[in-house]
């Protein structure tokens, strides 16, 4: 019942979306301008709120020229990333309408939706007055990227703000150290080149793992935080699991969390712990970035919005010219990446929405995004990967290939709390109080309670 | 005669109803403050709200909230003895230790204005920097402190205070007295310089000693100073929040997670607001009842010594 009604809604969408685009090809024949569109609302003030990193950063340089151009004034709160979530619950809940557009992880998003607080961009898009006609999200756009990470049931919310995967990021230069590469061959019997499975990720992390010389094999983010889930989720499905049996993140379906997969995976991501540094269950992302600038660590699994402080910020970095990237390690499940954008979305209690469309839809054009994604942005357009400047950048082709085969995650209203469960069930089973079968175990019977009849529990619990 | 008539004129104004705008600005604010704000979590606490499921939309729900916090949830009972452990071992080592430098001080110092001032320093940053001070101090791979504690060998090179599950609370409770002991030293030293010289000259010509005159005069003397002190370190404890948080958010697994972090988590993290103001309801009934055993404890004693 609930797949057939998620059917309908989908075709009923999608001939929606369909009507809204046929739409917009037959206006595209008349001239649109911004400051045309954006005349009704000039000396309007639009306010938003998003996470204090290097893309919002860049979209704050690129927000005068938008500014100058219509007369509407761009203010931009960076905040980090928990106050940055909770700020926005708050003012939503409130309805107070401080915030004219909000950018958020979309992990939120089935929250926002189900409970009415932000509106689908269906109208925006179908407005000849707004629709920029040279605007075409389902052509410019990745369609799994874009439907992952701003569609909710079915109906597009907003678009991707970054569209963020994590990879593999290794010292390109240890690797190809003649000196190393023959010690490694002779010890391991094989190659040393950036891992493909993770047997070679630990044989590596085991290699360069030389306390004495300040050098670790690996930096895991153990700490009691959302990190730990993210970093974790890249072991999960690479080793074939999942936490919920379902194709789509809006989906509810059979809890799996403690699959013999999801218990191997967890088990292996725990032996790496022996190969990172001592204050391994202290770290999370901007910890093991750090260690990464400073050329303490030879390989480990890292956000794609932080790769810029890393390989090309020569201020920050001391290995600039000596990263490798690529997808992350395979296991049984094969190529994937575990995908988690930041969504531009309008809230229905926002004061100046057009306003804010118009500032959205002009930052999803190619030259805001490509000037976006080389400050250290993370685009879901592929004509700016395909562009030359960007395919210079040495974390290019890995971005790429990870947005091929990103992999949904659950965006239900009970996402957060799912995600602080298991946040809390693995630092247990880090901190060793708890085996990890008991922690995925409890995981999955909390989870399963927590959503209820729609997500039995496919291994049952003792 | 004046004073007679001012004062007279005092109350017939306070009599005739000018008492009543006096107090209403401080009434106000303990209504809009304190009493509105307990009574709306009492009432939330009976009720279902969540903002992140649309299904809970506050629901009165009676006392289920309270069945399942006391029946089913065994984190909230974690940190709870957690918590009972962390105010017990660190306000009486926060006690002793500032009692015996306020003692010292008192006994022995005689420039005690420039001393106490340096001692009030830790207790005057606020706790979020605190915990980002010793987050930067005890951070396991350029941490000062941990370069040192590596050094002198009570560290080993392979192990970081705050990824060492069995380090974690024993830390927490050592920058908990290192920030706190100023104040219990500072409350102390106040009530020893305020303490009547008559008894303790009487003792010593009767022959008590110093150790007699300390059990016998001092403390009864000190009695209500010593349960102020106490009274107020154990409910500041009790909520003790930024500076856990700060360091390692509960962590490493459940090893620090206080109940003001649970509480945290369930109404920040989850958005369970229902539930999260029934554990917020317990933090507080805790505390109450906590301060009125002390209370009246203190209280009895002191009356049954007058009696």
């Amino acid at each position: 019942m609930l797949r057939y009604n998620w059917s309908i809604r989908k075709t009923a969408a999608t001939v929606a979306l369909g009507g809204v685009l046929a739409f917009g090809a037959v206006v595209e024949a008349s001239a649109w301008s911004l400051e045309e569109a954006a005349a009704p609302y000039k000396g309007a003030t639009i306010r938003t709120i998003g996470e204090a990193l290097p893309p919002l950063e860049a979209m704050k340089k690129l927000a005068p020229e938008f500014e100058k151009r219509t007369g509407i004034t761009v203010e931009i709160e960076m905040y980090e990333h928990s106050e940055a979530v909770s700020k926005v619950m708050l003012d939503l809940n409130s309805k107070r309408g401080r915030y004219d557009f909000i950018i958020q992880p979309h992990r939120e998003l089935g929250k926002f939706v189900t409970n009415g607080h932000v509106e689908p961009v269906e109208a925006f898009m179908g407005s000849a007055e707004l629709r920029d006609p040279k605007f075409k999200p389902e052509e410019q756009l990745y369609q799994g990227l874009w439907k992952e990470i701003s569609w909710y049931d079915g109906k597009p919310y907003g678009f991707p703000f970054t569209a963020l995967t994590m990879y593999m990021w290794y010292r390109s230069d240890l690797l190809s150290d003649p000196k190393e590469q023959e010690g490694f061959k002779a010890k391991y019997g094989y190659d040393l080149a950036p891992a493909k499975d993770w047997k070679q990720y630990r044989d590596i992390a085991e290699w360069f793992t030389r306390p004495d010389e300040r050098l670790y094999g690996t930096a895991l983010q153990g700490k009691r935080h959302e990190a730990l889930w993210y970093e974790w989720l890249n072991f999960l499905y690479s080793h074939g699991g999942d936490m919920l049996e379902v194709k789509a993140g809006s989906e509810c379906g059979p809890v799996i969390v403690n699959s013999p997969q999801a218990i191997a995976a967890t088990e292996y991501y725990k032996s790496l712990m022996a190969f990172s540094p001592p204050d391994t269950l202290n770290y999370f992302w901007d910890d093991v970035m750090a260690l990464m600038q400073q050329g303490t660590v030879a390989e480990l699994i890292m956000w794609n919005d932080a790769t810029y402080a890393v390989a090309v910020d020569e201020a920050a970095s001391t290995v600039v010219g000596k990263m490798g990237f690529d997808i992350v390690p395979q296991g049984e499940g094969g190529k994937v990446a575990q995908v988690e954008g930041w969504t531009y979305l309008i809230p229905t209690s926002s004061k100046n929405k057009e306003a804010a469309y118009l500032f959205i839809q002009w930052m999803m054009d190619y030259d805001q995004q490509l000037h976006q994604h080389l400050n250290g942005g993370a685009t879901a357009r592929p004509d700016v990967y395909a562009s030359a400047d960007v395919q210079k950048l040495p974390y290019a082709k890995a971005s790429m290939d990870s947005n091929e085969v990103a992999k949904p995650k659950p965006t239900l209203p009970q996402s957060s709390e799912m995600t602080d469960i298991l946040v809390r069930e693995l630092s247990s089973y880090l901190a060793d109080e708890k085996s990890a079968k008991e922690a995925l175990d409890q995981s999955a019977k909390e989870i399963s309670e927590l959503l209820g009849s729609c997500a039995p529990m496919k291994y049952p619990v003792q | 005669m004046k004073t007679m008539n001012q004062q007279s004129r005092g109350r017939f104004l306070l009599d005739r109803g000018a008492s009543l705008p006096l107090m209403l600005p401080a009434t106000l604010l303990v209504v809009v403050f304190l009493v509105g704000p307990f009574y709306y979590m009492a009432y939330t606490a009976m009720t279902d709200l969540s903002f992140a499921n649309p299904d809970q939309k506050g629901a009165f729900v009676g006392l289920d909230n309270f069945r399942k916090l006391m029946r089913d949830d065994q984190i909230f009972w974690s940190s709870f003895w957690l918590t009972i452990r962390f105010v017990v071992v660190s306000v009486t080592i926060e006690f002793v230790l500032g009692f015996a430098l306020a003692w010292l001080i008192w006994r022995f110092i005689e420039r005690q204005r420039l001393l106490t001032t340096l001692l009030l320093v830790p207790m005057m940053l606020a706790p979020v920097a605190v915990g980002l001070i010793w987050r930067l101090l005890l951070q396991g791979d350029f941490g000062m402190v941990t370069y040192y504690l590596r050094k002198l060998g009570i560290l080993s090179q392979a192990s970081a205070v705050f990824s060492s599950p069995g380090l974690v609370m024993p830390t927490i409770i050592a920058i908990d007295v290192w920030q706190w002991t100023p104040f219990v030293t500072l409350i102390i030293l106040a009530g020893l310089m305020s303490l009547p010289k008559t008894p303790f000259e009487a003792a010593t010509m009767d022959g008590a000693g110093p150790w007699r005159q300390f059990v016998d005069i001092m403390l009864p003397l000190l009695r209500p100073i010593i349960a102020l002190v106490l009274l107020l370190r154990g409910i500041d404890a009790f909520k003790e929040f930024d500076k856990v948080f700060i360091m390692t958010g509960g962590g490493p697994g459940t090893v620090s997670e206080l109940l003001s972090i649970y509480a945290y988590r369930v109404n920040f993290k989850n958005w369970n607001l229902g539930y999260g103001a029934a554990v917020s309801f317990m933090v507080y009934l805790v505390v109450l009842i906590l301060c009125s055993i002390f209370y009246k404890a203190v209280y009895w004693k002191s009356s049954a010594e007058r009696q």
